[in-house]
């Protein structure tokens, strides 16, 4: 974990609202997993005043680069939406924990919602990398918001929108319900409530394992505050900032 | 002292040097320097070990330590509001058993001075957390947590009334003779009372401003946008009426001030030391910049020998009113 003072190297709209940010990660500054994440200060002073956080969605060692998918949604993020190519970026990471590698025997599903896609495309990458397939499961509203560009090449990659605009009509999780009940599934997803509530469903009846990357309001990103506190269905809350973000999905209390 | 022109370098002469004495001295206890990161922002320390020095700072004040592990309020507890946020937090901690074995040691191995926040829902409460940690060796210091806005019994039930400000006040006293701060609450009608119910219940200090009690709710939602719907505002916005709290109550009690609320930048801290405080706390601004607490003391010191001020305590007496 360091913070750092570095730059943006380019930046490209993905999907409406979307954006790829593509930025100097030094080596010095530790290599990053899927599923980990940094905080991000749009601007000094103090609106907004607190760092963002945003998952890698990409990490290149021998370029020094990492990328970021955000969505414009807020002050922060329309801020972020408008630098430019070498504007200076004030960054803290990589923070939390990552994705754990499928267990061998397991067929890895990945499941991506929405602006969720960022981690999940790195966990794509981090397989591919390792020699393990996977199954990648995309699911959006409508086709102007999927991300196409960074869809992962090769076998086993599939698209579901609410409205059949692209790909198969229907949801990610609808994708994930129609695998065959006795193949021994191994879940890695981030995205909404609804579609993660869902997954959770599938995951316990099945007996699946299932690894959920969360999303929280933050403060201090390095487990300082407790104010990121994801509920838990056994009582009390892990912290999605220094316990997560990815936690294990059937823990967490979804609703 | 210090902006006289005794006190400066004649023209063309070389200038002597000047080294600012950045110690405070907080009744029994003598802090390295001004600066602390403040309770609830910066978990036990070893959280932000990698970010910073932490054995520059001169005090660390933890977050609450209450008997019993508190799993805290339900999410979401945080939201950003202009130039500030809200938290509900809800005194979330391991409780006193797991502190002293799991986090004590570490804070003992710390050069900062370390002032453990104690917080409870009754009395026997707060002089069980510290006595049982005084019976554990002890710490530097203790902060009575009698102003947390999020909590249902406690807090900042104590901490608005001054018979119970001086209830608790005088029960921890009988149980240490370490430095004993009062954290004091805004959301009071004049916070005079309560610092002047410290003072004359056995504290050693009193820092001042807890975080203000505010609520915001999301239009599209029509939800309140934290789930016990109000909260602690803290950030800049809450600045204005630290600086203004901090100013009255040195003025009613002869013990120090720390102040705090909303403190970014050096200047920040300049206008609560300039406006009464003896020292002060970095809270919020930690989480924008983790470093905020170094360059804030930086700062003072910067601003001291420029200023040919002495002492940290020189600097309230160079208010011009």
């Amino acid at each position: 974990m360091v913070r750092i003072d570095t730059e943006l190297l380019s930046k490209r709209r993905v999907a409406e609202g979307y954006f790829e940010l593509r930025l100097r990660w030094p080596s010095g500054a530790g290599a990053p997993a899927a599923g980990q994440f940094l905080t991000l200060r749009a601007r000094g002073g103090g609106d907004p005043l607190l760092r963002r956080p945003f998952a890698f969605a990409s990490h290149d060692a021998a370029e020094d680069e990492a990328t970021l998918v955000i969505q414009e949604r807020g002050s922060a993020t329309r801020a972020l939406a408008t630098l430019e190519p070498g504007a200076k970026l004030d960054l803290l990471g990589p923070l939390g924990r990552g994705f754990a590698f499928p267990e061998r025997g397991t067929e890895p599903v990945l499941v991506a919602g929405g602006i969720g896609v960022g981690p999940v495309l790195f966990l794509r990458a981090s397989l591919d990398a390792a020699g393990v397939a996977s199954r990648f499961i995309l699911g959006a509203r409508t086709a102007a918001l999927v991300p196409e560009s960074l869809l992962p090449r090769g076998a086993g990659v599939e698209v579901r929108t609410d409205d059949g605009s692209l790909g198969t009509r229907g949801t990610a999780a609808d994708a994930v319900a129609a695998l065959p009940r006795d193949a021994r599934v191994a879940l890695f997803a981030c995205g909404p409530k609804p579609m993660m509530a869902a997954l959770d469903r599938i995951a316990a009846e099945r007996g699946w394992p299932y690894q959920a990357a969360v999303e929280e309001w933050m403060a201090c990103g390095v487990g300082a505050c407790m104010g990121c506190a994801v509920p838990l269905k056994g009582g009390g809350y892990s912290r999605a900032c220094a316990d997560g973000p990815v936690l294990d999905g059937r823990l967490v209390k979804w609703d | 002292m210090g902006l006289n022109d005794a006190t400066r370098a004649p023209v063309g002469a070389a200038p002597e040097p000047f080294a600012p004495d950045l110690s405070v001295r907080i009744g029994p206890l003598t802090l390295a320097n001004p600066v602390g990161v403040a309770s609830g922002t910066f978990g036990y320390g070893e959280e932000y070990a990698a970010l910073l020095d932490l054995d520059a700072l001169g005090a660390v004040y933890t977050k609450a330590v209450t008997v019993e592990p508190r799993a805290g309020n339900p999410a979401p507890r945080l939201a950003e509001t202009p130039c500030g946020m809200l938290n509900s937090i809800g005194l979330a901690n391991p409780g006193l058993v797991a502190f002293i074995r799991d986090k004590l040691p570490a804070l003992r191995a710390r050069r900062f001075r370390t002032v453990v926040n104690v917080a409870g829902a009754a009395l026997d409460d707060y002089v069980r957390v510290v006595e049982e940690i005084e019976a554990a060796g002890g710490v530097d210091a203790y902060e009575l947590n009698v102003s947390c806005p999020n909590v249902k019994s406690g807090g900042m039930a104590f901490g608005t009334d001054p018979a119970l400000v001086a209830l608790v006040t005088e029960a921890v006293r009988r149980a240490t003779k370490r430095a004993l701060v009062v954290k004091l609450s805004p959301n009071v009608t004049d916070i005079r009372e309560t610092a002047r119910a410290a003072e004359a219940s056995g504290a050693d200090a009193v820092s001042a401003i807890n975080t203000l009690v505010g609520m915001a709710v999301d239009v599209k939602t029509r939800r309140p946008r934290l789930a016990m719907k109000t909260g602690g505002l803290s950030g800049p916005a809450l600045r204005p009426v630290g600086v203004a709290a901090v100013y009255r109550i040195s003025r009613a009690v002869k013990i120090p001030v720390i102040g705090l609320g909303g403190i970014a930048t050096a200047d920040d801290a300049l206008e609560y030391l300039l406006a009464g405080a003896d020292a002060v706390q970095v809270g919020t601004a930690t989480f924008a910049d983790p470093g905020a607490a170094l360059r804030v003391l930086e700062g003072i010191e910067a601003w001291m020998r420029q200023n040919r001020v002495a002492r940290v305590a020189d600097i309230k007496g160079l208010l011009i009113e």
